[in-house]
C-alpha cells in the first residue's frame, strides 16, 4: 500500500491465546488512532452487546494501540501510538478514554508491517507479546511479574535481541536486518495490581498516562508487547513527503534539543541532557515528581508504572490568590494530585499515623524524601495499608474517607471533569468544555497556545497583533467555519456571554471544529498536540500537506475535518451506549468559584464587547452554571444530537455513513430524537 | 589541513594492513557480517593490490552529542534512495540505547560512512560494482545494476556497524553516495550538493565537508558541531568518543 498504511491490524486474544489480523482498509474510513481504535471498539466490545461497558478490567474490555498513516513515514512527530478503550481512572465510573504516547514504539510497529494492535480477552496466566515483523507470539510473562519497568524491558531486550552489541551490529530479524533494539510498552507493578493511577511505560520515561491504562493490561494479566521491523512504509509522493518535512523544519519547526525543554520525546524536540534523569526522555508530567532539582523522584514513579500526572506531589504551579478559599491560606495549588493532596490532609490533621485517616505504611513525615516515594507507589503497587485507597484513584479515596464534598466544593480537589487532573482547562473554554464532552483532559495543547497573545507568553499574538488582526487570521484557518471570527471570544460576562461569548452557540462552533481537527490531526493522524497545530505558523496547511503526500489524499481541509466529526460521533456513540447522558457532563464545583482560573503565563484572550475586540487577561474568570447549560444546549443542537439526552440522532448518524451505528443504538433506545 | 598531508593521503597505498583494519581475519565468505551472536565477520578474497584511490571530495561529519536520537535523517536517505521510508535500508544508522538507558552522551550511536580514504568495500567489490565515482567527486558508491548481491563490500567494511547496508528484497547492497543518486530527492546531491540526512537534521548534527578529517582505526567523525564551536570546525578537535559502537 503506498499511503503510508502498513495495511494491516494485529487483533490478539489473550483468552483463547489466539492472533489474528484485521486489514486495516475495513477501517480507513476512520484515518487511524483513535478513529481505528474506537471503529474496533465498537465492533468488537459494544455491537456484541453482552457487555454493559462498566468495568475497565472485565475481559471483554478491548483496548487498542492504534498508529496513524503518518507514522513511520518521515513526516516529524506523527509516530505516536493511541490507547482507547474503557479507562479505569474516570470517576464516578470508568468511561471509554483515549490516551497516546511518542517514542518508537509506533513508528517500529509500522517497520513490522502493522498499523496497530488491538488486545482482547484475558490470559490465565502473565504474558508478553512478541512481534518480530509478521511473527507474533504470545510469551509466558511469569518471570517478569512484579518486575519494574526498567528491567522488564531490558529482560525482553535480552530475549529479543540476544548478545546484540548496542551501536555495534546488524541483528538479523526474518529476511531483514535492523540496528535497533526492540521497542516495548509495559506495565510496572502498579499496573499489575490493577489499580486505576497506572500507566503504560515505553523505554525510560515515555509513557500513555492519563486514563490508567496500565491496570487494565494488568487485570488482562498483559506485560508487555515488543516489536522489532525491518520492513518499510511507502508513502504516495515519498519525494513530496521529504520537501513538506525539510520546508516546515526551515521555516517553522523548533529547534530541538534546548535543554529544560518540557519536551521530552526521542522526536524533533527532545531533551537527551536531562543527564540526571535516567535515561534522559521524560514527560512535563514527571517534574511534579522532582523534588527540587533532584529528578530522580520520577525515576521512581517511571519503574513502578504509576502515572507521574494523576498522582502529582505538585510544586511550583501555585498562584497567590488573596479571595481563594480558606483552607489554601491565600496561595491556590493549580494543579493538585495526589501526592499534594494526602500532604494537605495531613497538615490539617486529618490524615496520619493514628489520625482519622490511617497513613500507614507512609512515612508522612518524609513527605520531600525520596523514601516516601517508594513507600507511596510500593504501598499502591501491593495495596496495603492507605496505598489500597490510594490505588482506587483520588476522588475514590475521598470517597471513602467522607472527604469528597468539602474538598471538591473548596478546590482542594481540583478536578474539572470525571475526576481527571487540572490541565489548561480555564480560561480557554474549549478546553474545559472538552473535559466534560470527552472523558477528562483532552491533552490539545496546539491550539490555545495559538489563541493567546496580549501581553503573555502565547504564540499566537505577539508582534503587536490586535485581537481582532488574531482572530481573523486564526478562523481563516478554520474551515468550513472561516466566516465566523466570533467563536474565537472569550468574552464571559454579562450577557455578551450568551450573545458571542463563551456560552454562545458561536463558542458551540469552535468547541465543534477543535474536537474534529484533533480527532483527525492529533488523535487519528497522531502528529504530537506539542508541535502541531501551531495556528501562529503553519496551521492548519503543513498537516493537510504531510496527510496528502502521505496518502494521496485529494481531500481538502474542510473534507478532512468532516472525517474529524465521524470519529468524533464514532466516540460519542460509544459514550452514548456506555451511560453517556447530558446530566453526566457537568463540571465540578470549584469550576464555577472564583479562583478556577490558571492562567500559566499564555497571556491574554481575545474578547468580544461592546463592538470592540480586545485582549483580556482572565485571570479572574469562573464558569456560571446556567450559562454551561446553555452552551450545552447549542452544541448539541449544533453536533445534530438530541438537545435533551446528548445522543446523537439517526440522521446525524446516517449523514455520516453510520447506518449501523444507529441500528445498534436504537435497539437500545439510545437514539436520539 | 597541510598540503603535504593531503598529498600523502590521496597517494596512499592500500596495504595489507588496511584490510584488517576491522581486526577480523578471513571467514567463511558468503556470510553476511550480521548476526545477533556478535561475532565480527570479515572477508576478504581478493589478493590486495596496490591500488590508490582518489579522495572523496566530500565527507559527512557529526555530533553524537546533539543528535536527538529522532531518526528523521533515517527515514530521509531511505526515502530519498529507495522511495520508503524503512529505518533498515538507510545508509545512516542513528540507535538509540532505549531501553536499556545508557546516559547522555552514550546513550545514541551514530553510525555514518566516511567515505574511507580505502575503500575496503571497493578493493573487494568483484564486479566493480562498489566503485569510487570520478564523476561524482570521487564517492565511493555501489552500481547497482553490476552488484551481484556477493556481500564481500559488507563484509569487509571496517566499521561497526557496517555502513554498507544489505537491500534483502533486491538482494544488492547500497551505500552512503551523499545522494549522488538520490532518485527521489529534489535537489542536486552528492559532493557538491545537498545530503537528505544533513537537510533534515533538527539540531544540526550532521554536515558536509569538503576536506577529509583525520581517520583514526575504525571510528568515523564524531566531532563537535555544537554552534560555539562552529568557528573551529576546520581543526574538527575529537571529542571523547563513546566507548561503545563504532563511530
Amino acid at each position: 500500500m503506498a499511503n503510508g498504511y502498513a495495511g494491516k491490524i494485529l487483533k490478539v486474544n489473550l483468552t483463547k491465546r489466539e492472533t489474528s489480523t484485521i486489514e486495516t482498509a475495513q477501517y480507513e474510513e476512520f484515518a487511524g488512532g483513535v478513529g481505528i481504535g474506537a471503529a474496533l471498539f465498537w465492533d468488537l466490545a459494544v455491537v456484541p452487546g453482552d457487555w454493559d461497558l462498566q468495568d475497565a478490567f472485565d475481559p471483554r474490555n478491548v483496548v487498542s494501540l492504534m498508529t496513524g498513516p503518518l507514522a513511520a513515514t518521515g513526516v516529524p512527530g506523527a509516530g505516536r501510538t493511541s490507547i482507547s478503550g474503557i479507562a479505569p481512572e474516570p470517576f464516578p465510573t470508568p468511561l471509554f478514554h483515549r490516551t497516546s504516547l511518542g517514542g518508537r514504539f509506533g513508528t517500529m510497529l509500522k517497520q513490522a508491517g502493522w498499523d496497530g494492535v488491538v488486545v482482547q480477552g484475558k490470559a490465565d496466566r502473565p504474558v508478553w507479546i512478541n512481534i518480530l515483523n509478521d511473527k507474533v507470539t504470545i510469551e509466558d510473562a511469569r518471570s517478569l511479574w512484579g518486575v519494574n519497568t526498567f528491567e522488564t524491558q531490558d529482560q525482553i531486550l535480552s530475549m529479543v535481541s540476544g548478545r546484540t552489541r548496542f551501536g555495534e551490529e546488524w541483528q538479523q530479524v526474518g529476511d531483514g536486518y535492523t540496528t535497533a533494539r526492540p521497542q516495548i510498552v509495559c506495565i510496572g507493578p502498579v499496573g499489575e495490581s490493577m489499580s486505576r493511577v497506572a500507566s503504560l511505560i515505553h523505554g525510560s520515561g515515555v509513557s500513555a498516562r492519563t486514563g490508567g491504562f496500565g491496570g487494565v493490561l494488568g487485570s488482562k494479566n498483559l506485560k508487555a508487547i515488543s516489536v522489532i521491523g525491518t520492513g518499510s512504509i511507502k508513502s504516495a509522493d515519498p519525494k513530496g513527503v521529504v520537501d513538506a518535512r525539510i520546508w516546515h523544519m526551515q521555516n517553522f519547526a523548533r529547534g530541538g534539543g534546548a535543554a529544560g525543554a518540557s519536551c521530552c520525546m526521542p522526536c524533533v524536540n527532545p531533551d537527551r541532557k536531562r543527564n540526571s534523569y535516567y535515561g534522559g526522555e521524560s514527560m512535563c508530567a514527571d517534574q511534579y515528581w522532582f523534588m527540587g532539582d533532584q529528578m530522580r523522584g520520577a525515576d521512581v514513579a517511571i519503574k513502578y508504572g504509576i502515572c507521574t500526572w494523576c498522582t502529582k506531589f505538585g510544586g511550583a504551579m501555585n498562584a497567590q490568590m488573596p479571595n481563594a478559599p480558606a483552607p489554601f491560606k491565600g496561595t491556590v495549588p493549580m494543579e493538585p494530585g495526589m501526592g499534594w493532596y494526602i500532604k494537605y490532609l495531613y497538615e490539617l490533621g486529618v490524615l496520619g499515623p493514628g489520625k482519622k485517616i490511617e497513613s500507614h505504611p507512609l512515612p508522612m513525615d518524609q513527605w520531600d524524601k525520596l523514601a516516601f516515594r517508594e513507600a507511596f507507589c510500593d504501598a499502591i503497587a501491593r495495596k496495603i495499608g492507605i496505598g489500597a485507597d490510594l490505588a482506587e484513584g483520588i476522588l475514590e479515596a475521598a470517597k471513602k474517607w467522607g472527604r469528597l464534598e468539602e474538598d471538591m466544593n473548596s478546590g482542594a480537589l481540583r478536578l474539572p471533569a470525571y475526576g481527571a487532573s487540572w490541565h489548561h482547562a480555564l480560561p480557554g473554554v474549549d478546553w474545559a468544555y472538552s473535559y466534560i464532552l470527552m472523558s477528562g483532559d483532552p491533552m490539545w495543547h496546539g491550539f490555545f497556545t495559538s489563541l493567546s497573545g496580549g501581553g503573555g507568553g502565547g504564540v499566537g499574538g505577539g508582534g503587536g497583533t490586535t485581537a481582532e488582526q488574531l482572530v481573523q487570521k486564526i478562523a481563516a484557518k478554520m474551515a468550513p467555519f472561516s466566516d465566523d471570527p466570533l467563536m474565537l471570544s472569550n468574552c464571559w460576562k454579562g450577557d455578551e456571554a450568551r450573545k458571542t461569548g463563551i456560552y454562545s452557540d458561536h463558542k458551540a462552533k469552535m468547541v465543534a471544529w477543535g474536537r474534529r481537527f484533533a480527532g483527525f490531526y492529533n488523535e487519528s493522524m497522531s502528529i504530537c498536540d506539542m508541535m502541531l497545530p501551531n495556528f501562529g505558523g503553519p496551521s492548519p496547511d503543513v498537516e493537510h500537506r504531510y496527510y496528502q503526500v502521505v496518502t494521496g489524499s485529494k481531500k481538502s481541509l474542510a473534507d478532512t475535518i468532516e472525517v474529524g466529526r465521524k470519529i468524533w460521533n464514532m466516540e460519542r456513540a460509544i459514550r452514548v451506549m456506555a451511560g453517556r447522558h447530558r446530566d453526566k457532563e457537568v463540571f465540578a464545583p470549584f469550576m464555577f468559584m472564583p479562583g478556577a482560573t490558571f492562567n500559566l503565563g499564555m497571556g491574554g484572550k481575545p474578547v468580544y464587547q461592546d463592538g470592540q475586540w480586545s485582549f483580556e487577561n482572565q485571570n479572574d474568570l469562573y464558569l456560571d452554571k446556567e450559562g454551561v447549560e446553555y452552551f450545552k444546549t447549542h452544541y448539541y443542537k449544533f453536533e445534530g444530537w438530541e438537545e435533551k439526552t446528548g445522543w446523537p440522532t439517526r440522521k446525524t448518524l446516517e449523514g455520516l455513513g453510520m447506518k449501523k451505528v444507529a441500528d445498534v443504538m436504537n435497539a437500545k433506545g439510545r437514539l436520539g430524537a | 589541513m597541510a598540503e603535504s598531508d593531503k598529498a600523502e593521503r590521496e597517494t596512499k597505498k592500500v596495504l595489507r594492513r588496511d584490510f584488517l583494519a576491522g581486526g577480523g581475519a578471513a571467514v567463511a565468505a558468503g556470510a553476511l557480517g550480521v548476526c545477533a551472536s556478535g561475532a565480527a565477520v570479515t572477508a576478504f578474497t581478493q589478493t590486495p593490490a596496490q591500488v590508490t584511490y582518489p579522495a572523496s571530495t566530500g565527507y559527512i561529519v557529526y555530533d553524537s552529542r546533539l543528535c536527538l536520537g529522532c531518526q528523521s535523517c533515517m527515514l530521509a536517505c531511505s526515502i530519498t534512495h529507495e522511495g520508503e521510508a524503512s529505518y533498515s535500508l538507510s545508509r545512516i544508522q542513528v540507535v538509540r540505547d532505549a531501553p536499556s538507558f545508557t546516559k547522555y552522551p552514550l546513550d545514541v550511536v551514530l553510525s555514518v560512512c566516511r567515505q574511507c580514504i580505502s575503500p575496503l568495500c571497493v578493493q573487494n567489490c568483484p564486479t566493480g560494482a562498489c566503485h569510487v565515482d570520478t564523476a561524482n567527486g570521487n564517492i565511493r558508491r555501489v552500481d547497482q545494476s553490476k552488484c551481484i548481491g556477493c556481500q564481500r563490500c559488507i563484509q569487509s567494511c571496517p566499521q561497526r556497524p557496517h555502513r554498507t547496508v544489505w537491500n534483502p528484497a533486491k538482494k544488492k547492497s547500497a551505500k552512503c553516495d551523499l545522494c549522488a543518486d538520490a532518485p527521489y530527492w529534489s535537489q542536486k546531491g552528492g559532493p557538491a550538493g545537498k545530503q537528505a540526512c544533513v537537510e533534515s537534521c533538527v539540531p544540526k548534527a550532521l554536515k558536509l565537508v569538503a576536506e577529509a578529517p583525520p581517520q583514526q582505526d575504525i571510528n568515523g567523525y564524531d566531532i563537535n558541531l555544537a554552534p560555539a564551536a562552529k568557528e573551529g570546525l576546520p581543526k574538527m578537535a575529537p571529542q571523547a568518543a563513546p566507548k561503545t559502537g563504532g563511530a
